[in-house]
Formats: structure tokens, C-alpha cells, sequence
């Protein structure tokens, strides 16, 4: 299995090489952030040195003192929650039917599909912001709700769609022959093997959402805060307030590890391979 | 009694690929026919067409007078067995047995003793509880055969359920599976294209080639009396000699004179003669040819004999004599009746 020295020496580059690029775009952010979050302004923190002197909770008692940050922290949740669930609702029927359609069809409708996320968001937000208002759904939650829907749903349906494909069709075929409509045979066979596709989509669905901003902020705005919009207030008009800023950017990172915890959690069980005997 | 199954004309075009071209097909009550062709000639998809999963371009499939074929699968009460088993993966082994069932909205009490009968008639009466996965693949295709005979379907429909196994389970499974249509008397199509699978298994073969019939008869007739070449070579191995046609009789290429059993025939490809009906002699003189290749089988003994410009098979049972050995000379004594093959001529493809 080691193979000769030269592919060793190449398999232990690329690891050093990855492993570098996750502590450039991971640990190493996240490490400043934790500091400049924990640091004490009534020392302050100055080159040369590399940590700051003293460490102190000043910037989360700034940002934990108001008022509107738990009530925000709570709206998101609920937020997300009902945007995941809508999110998922609503992309199943779509990717199923794109997964039957013919090959060349389903390339075009993917691209029509996936055509919001290639606009630029402010874009999006500033001209859904208006048509929302026109409705009389700004400053409504479930305008916020219905907003950060349209950002979610093309990744979802992507997602699920590749799950469908992988759904042997005999499966389906076998439920039909034994007296399943298409409907009764969607929902009791294609539906529960979905759900690796629900698993993925839907965390990257509460994330998007529990993060999002600028649709939020667009429609929402100034009476429905949620915790990201609240949040991003801290970055302080002007200037940025490099601490609250830090302590802003953690709070937003933990609902995404304890998610990634999860998902490391629900592993790799290979329930579709199970029923088609050993091919 | 189950009721019988006709199919007419039936044709099925995938773009501009016509597939079957024109299938005519009885199917007598409680029969079991197997659809035999190499890979590629359209069985599977005759297959779905009756089952309902793939819709014909033309033509049309009755159930004893009941015409089905613009039937969705659901309504037509056919068991349908996959090669993949395409058990449902998140179900246990009764749950997936129950659900033609609970579609069916048999009653809870019935399901339960119903599922247990099918399992037990399987021989799996103890892996209720499992998962697909947790069971051999034998196992899994004996769950997904409980599955498609608990509804009491008006005919079940195999796609080689028995290639995804290997050869000893294949054997077991192959004759349990007979055993069980035995008992059950409901009418069977099964697909396949492994010729011994269909002569063991069949009251019937039907041989298709390229979207179409080429002939049908008991494993015995096509076996020992094929038309054509095609099913000829099809089914077992087959020596086609060209030989010379004298009114009742032939000349073979060394000589000698048989005579025949159908010299009626026309458009004749050649006369047949099954490697097991040719018998070799070890002679020193006047021989019709040498032994190129002897391979030993235990049961019997294979011979590859160069004779008259071409490689001809036999074949010799029983273990107790000699092998002989390459470049023996030797005459060959074909049977005292030869059968005529016919050409097959594809039939012309339609333009769409
Ligand atoms: N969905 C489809 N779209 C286009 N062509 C198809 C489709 N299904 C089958 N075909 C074509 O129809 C022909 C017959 O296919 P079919 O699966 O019926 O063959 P088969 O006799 O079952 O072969 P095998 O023994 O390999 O299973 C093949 O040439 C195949 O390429
Ligand atoms: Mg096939």
C-alpha cells in the first residue's frame, strides 16, 4: 500500500499543503477573532506582541447588555427553523420532478434554477426589498421568512435532486407494481430515502439563513431584527469596532460548528446500496 | 384458475431505436414461459411493458379479455421481480413483504398472517425483523419473491432474478423457485439469458433476437428440433455442417449419407448436430480427422476435432474410458437422423 518513496513524499506534500490551507482560512481566523474578542481595551493589544497583554469580557459585556440581542437571537431561531422547513417542503416536489426529466431538459431548468445565486445578493435584496414593500410584506416576519426562501431553495433543490438521481429507479418500479400510486410511492419510498439529501441541505439551509443579511436586512429592517442584522450593528457605522466586531463573528460561528458537529455524527450510513444486494 | 395473458403487435421505440418490432405472444393460464435472447434483444423491456413500468408505442396487452396495457402498474395485480432485488433499503423484510398489502388495504390481522405465510414458504421465517442489508444476496432475492407472490398476483414477472448470485445459490434458488411456481400454479414470464436457467426452468421458451420472436416451443423441441440456426446455437452448443441435400437425405462433408427429419425444409443454413450426438472412434486409417483439443470434465470428456476444413465439438459421456490424446485420428459417426436449420431474416426495420 506505501508505494515507493517518490509517492509517499507527493502524498505527504499535498496533506502538509491542505492542511496549511485550512489553518490559513480556518484556524488562523477564527484564533484572531477569538482574541480580539477576549482582549482587554484597557490595555490594549500592540505590536510586537503577538497576544494581546491581558484579557478581559468588556466587548461581550457591550454586546450582551442590549437589550435586543436575545429576543433577535430567538426571532433567527425561529426564523431559520421555519425557513428550513418551508426550504425543505418546497424543494422536494421540484427536484423530484427535475429528477425524472430528460437528461438535456433537466441541464437547462438547473440553470434556471440556479440563476439567483449567480446575481450578486445586494442586487437581489435591494430589488426583492421593493416588490416586498409592495406587497405590504416589509417589516413582517414572514416577509423576512419568504425572502430568505428565495436565497435557500436553488441549493436545496440542487441537493436533492442529486439524492433523488441516486435513488434506483426499481425501487419506485417495485412500489408501483405492488400498488403504490405515484404519489403513495413518492412518500413512502423516495421521501425517507431523501433524507441524506434533507440532512445536507437542510443544515446548509439554517446556516444560510441564520447568517443571512442583506435580504433581512432589506425587508426586514428597522422593525424585524434578527441576530444577524442586530449583530452587524456592532460593526459600528464608520469605524470598525475591531472587539465587538470579533465577538459578533463568534457568536454567528456557533450554531454553524454545532451543526458540523452533527453532521460528523450522522455519518456515512449507506442505506441505498443496502437493498440492492452486493452490485 | 389464473387467468392467461395475450400480447399483440406490441412494438415499444425508445427516440428513433425500435426495440420490439411487433411481439406476438400467448401466454396460457398458469404457464411458465421464459423470454431467452442475448443481451440487448429487448427482454427486459417486453418485460416492463407488461408489467406496466414502460408504456408500449403500439399494441396491446390483454389479460385473459380484459385489455391492461393503458393500465398504470398499480391496477394490474402483477408481482414483479428485479435482478437488483430492489428491496425497499429502509424497511424490515416483513414490512417490505406487507406493503403490497397494506396497499391493498388488507386489514392489519390478515397482513400479519399472510407475511408470515409468504416468509415461511421462503424458507425466512426467522428474518422478519431484518434489514435488507443485514441479509446474503439469496436471502434478499427469496424476501423480494415473498414480496411479489403475498399479493396473489394474476401473473408474476421475473427479470433474471438469479444473475446477481453465484452459481451454487443460483442452482438452489432456481429450483426452489420452480418448486414454488409449481405450487402456486400462477402464470409466469421470466427473463434470461443463460440457456440452462431457461431449459430447467421453462414449460415453455420463447427465443427472441433484436426486438423480435424467433421461435418458441418446450425446452425438448427447441433443444432437439430447432428451426433456425440462431436458436440452434442459442441453446447449447451446436456442430452447423454444410452439407449436400440428396431428396430425403444428405451427404455430409466426410462422406457419409443420413437421412433427414424435416427435407421439407427451405432456405436451409445447414444440418445440425449436437456435440453430444456425434460420436468419434480412434481409428489408424481411413480417418475424417484429428483431435485438436481433448478437455477432461469430469462427466464427460470435450473433443475439439478438426474435420472436413472445420472445428467440430463432441462430446462423450462416462469417465471410464480413455482420453484421447491430440492429433488421434479419427472417424466420426454422427446419429442416423439429421435435422435441417433454417435461416432467420431479420425482420426490416420500420422507419419512424
Ligand atoms: N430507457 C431507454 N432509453 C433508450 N433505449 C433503451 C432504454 N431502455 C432500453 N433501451 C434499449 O433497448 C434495447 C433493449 O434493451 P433491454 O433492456 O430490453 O435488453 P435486454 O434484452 O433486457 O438485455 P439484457 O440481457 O442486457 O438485460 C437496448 O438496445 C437498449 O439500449
Ligand atoms: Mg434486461
Amino acid at each position: 500500500m506505501s508505494g515507493s518513496p517518490r509517492a509517499r513524499r507527493n502524498q505527504a506534500l499535498i496533506g502538509f499543503g491542505l492542511y496549511a490551507y485550512l489553518a490559513l482560512t480556518l484556524a488562523f481566523p477564527v484564533a484572531i477573532v477569538a482574541l480580539w474578542a477576549f482582549y482587554d481595551p484597557a490595555v490594549g493589544w500592540f505590536p510586537p506582541d503577538i497576544i494581546p497583554r491581558s484579557f478581559s469580557l468588556s466587548a461581550w459585556r457591550e454586546v450582551l447588555a442590549d437589550r435586543n440581542v436575545l429576543p433577535a437571537a430567538a426571532l433567527s431561531l425561529f426564523v431559520s427553523v421555519v425557513v428550513t422547513v418551508l426550504t425543505g417542503s418546497l424543494a422536494f416536489p421540484t427536484a423530484w420532478a427535475l429528477a425524472q426529466f430528460p437528461f438535456r431538459l433537466k441541464r437547462l431548468v438547473e440553470i434556471f434554477v440556479l440563476a439567483p445565486v449567480i446575481v450578486p445578493g445586494i442586487v437581489v435584496a435591494v430589488s426583492l426589498g421593493e416588490i416586498f414593500f409592495r406587497f405590504g410584506l416589509a417589516g413582517t416576519v414572514l416577509g423576512v421568512i419568504l425572502v430568505q426562501i428565495v436565497g435557500t431553495l436553488p441549493f436545496m433543490i440542487r441537493i436533492l435532486t442529486a439524492t433523488i438521481e441516486g435513488i434506483p429507479r426499481e425501487l419506485i418500479y417495485a412500489a408501483r407494481t405492488l400498488g403504490a400510486s405515484p404519489f403513495v410511492a413518492v412518500t413512502r419510498i423516495a421521501l425517507p430515502l431523501a433524507w441524506p439529501g434533507f440532512a445536507a441541505g437542510g443544515l446548509l439551509t439554517f446556516i444560510a439563513s441564520f447568517e443571512e443579511f442583506e435580504k433581512s436586512f432589506m425587508v426586514g429592517a428597522p422593525k424585524v431584527r434578527t441576530l444577524a442584522v442586530q449583530l452587524w450593528s456592532y460593526l459600528g457605522g464608520e469605524v470598525l469596532v475591531l472587539p465587538t466586531a470579533a465577538v459578533v463573528t463568534l457568536i454567528l460561528l456557533t450554531p454553524m460548528l454545532v451543526i458540523f458537529v452533527l453532521a460528523e455524527r450522522i455519518g456515512k450510513d449507506d442505506v441505498m446500496a443496502a437493498g440492492l444486494g452486493k452490485l | 384458475m389464473k387467468p392467461s395473458l395475450s400480447i399483440r403487435q406490441l412494438t415499444k421505440q425508445f427516440d428513433s431505436n425500435l426495440v420490439l418490432k411487433g411481439i406476438d405472444l400467448e401466454v396460457a393460464a398458469g404457464r411458465f414461459v421464459v423470454l431467452l435472447g442475448p443481451s440487448g434483444c429487448g427482454k427486459s423491456t417486453l418485460l416492463r411493458t407488461i408489467a406496466g413500468i414502460s408504456d408500449p408505442s403500439s399494441g396491446g396487452i390483454w389479460l385473459k379479455d380484459r385489455r391492461i396495457d393503458a393500465m398504470p402498474p398499480e391496477q394490474r395485480n402483477f408481482g414483479l421481480v428485479f435482478q437488483t432485488y430492489a428491496l425497499f433499503p429502509h424497511m424490515s423484510v416483513e414490512k417490505n413483504v406487507a406493503f403490497g398489502l397494506e396497499m391493498r388495504r388488507v386489514n392489519k390481522r390478515d397482513i400479519a398472517h399472510r407475511v408470515a405465510a409468504a416468509l415461511e414458504l421462503v424458507g425466512l421465517a426467522d428474518y422478519a425483523k431484518r434489514l435488507p442489508k443485514q441479509l446474503s444476496g439469496g436471502q434478499q432475492q427469496r424476501v423480494a419473491l415473498a414480496r411479489a407472490i403475498v399479493i396473489e398476483p394474476d401473473v408474476l414477472l421475473f427479470d433474471e432474478p438469479l444473475s446477481n448470485l453465484d452459481a451454487k445459490l443460483r442452482d438452489t434458488l432456481r429450483d426452489d423457485l420452480r418448486a414454488l411456481q409449481q405450487k402456486l400454479g400462477v402464470t409466469s414470464i421470466y427473463v434470461t439469458h443463460d440457456q440452462s436457467e431457461a431449459m430447467a426452468l421453462g414449460d415453455e421458451i420463447v427465443v427472441m433476437k433484436n426486438g423480435e420472436i424467433v421461435e418458441r416451443g418446450t425446452p425438448i423441441d427447441l433443444y432437439r428440433r430447432p428451426a433456425y440456426r440462431f436458436t440452434a446455437e442459442f441453446l447449447g452448443m451446436t456442430n452447423v455442417i454444410e452439407a449436400k441435400l440428396r431428396d430425403r437425405a444428405c451427404q455430409l462433408p466426410w462422406g457419409d449419407v443420413r437421412e433427414l427429419e424435416n427435407p421439407s425444409e427451405r432456405d436451409v443454413e445447414g444440418v445440425a448436430i449436437r456435440p453430444e450426438d456425434l460420436a468419434i472412434e480412434a481409428v489408424e486409417t481411413d480417418h475424417h480427422g484429428v483431435v485438436e483439443q481433448a478437455m477432461f470434465m469430469g462427466a464427460a470428456t470435450h473433443y475439439w476435432i478438426r474435420a472436413a476444413g472445420k472445428t467440430l465439438r463432441a462430446i462423450t459421456s462416462g469417465g471410464r474410458t480413455a482420453i484421447l490424446p491430440v492429433g488421434q485420428k479419427v472417424r466420426l459417426v454422427p446419429p442416423p437422423m439429421l435435422h435441417l436449420l433454417r435461416a432467420h431474416h431479420p425482420l426490416q426495420e420500420v422507419a419512424a
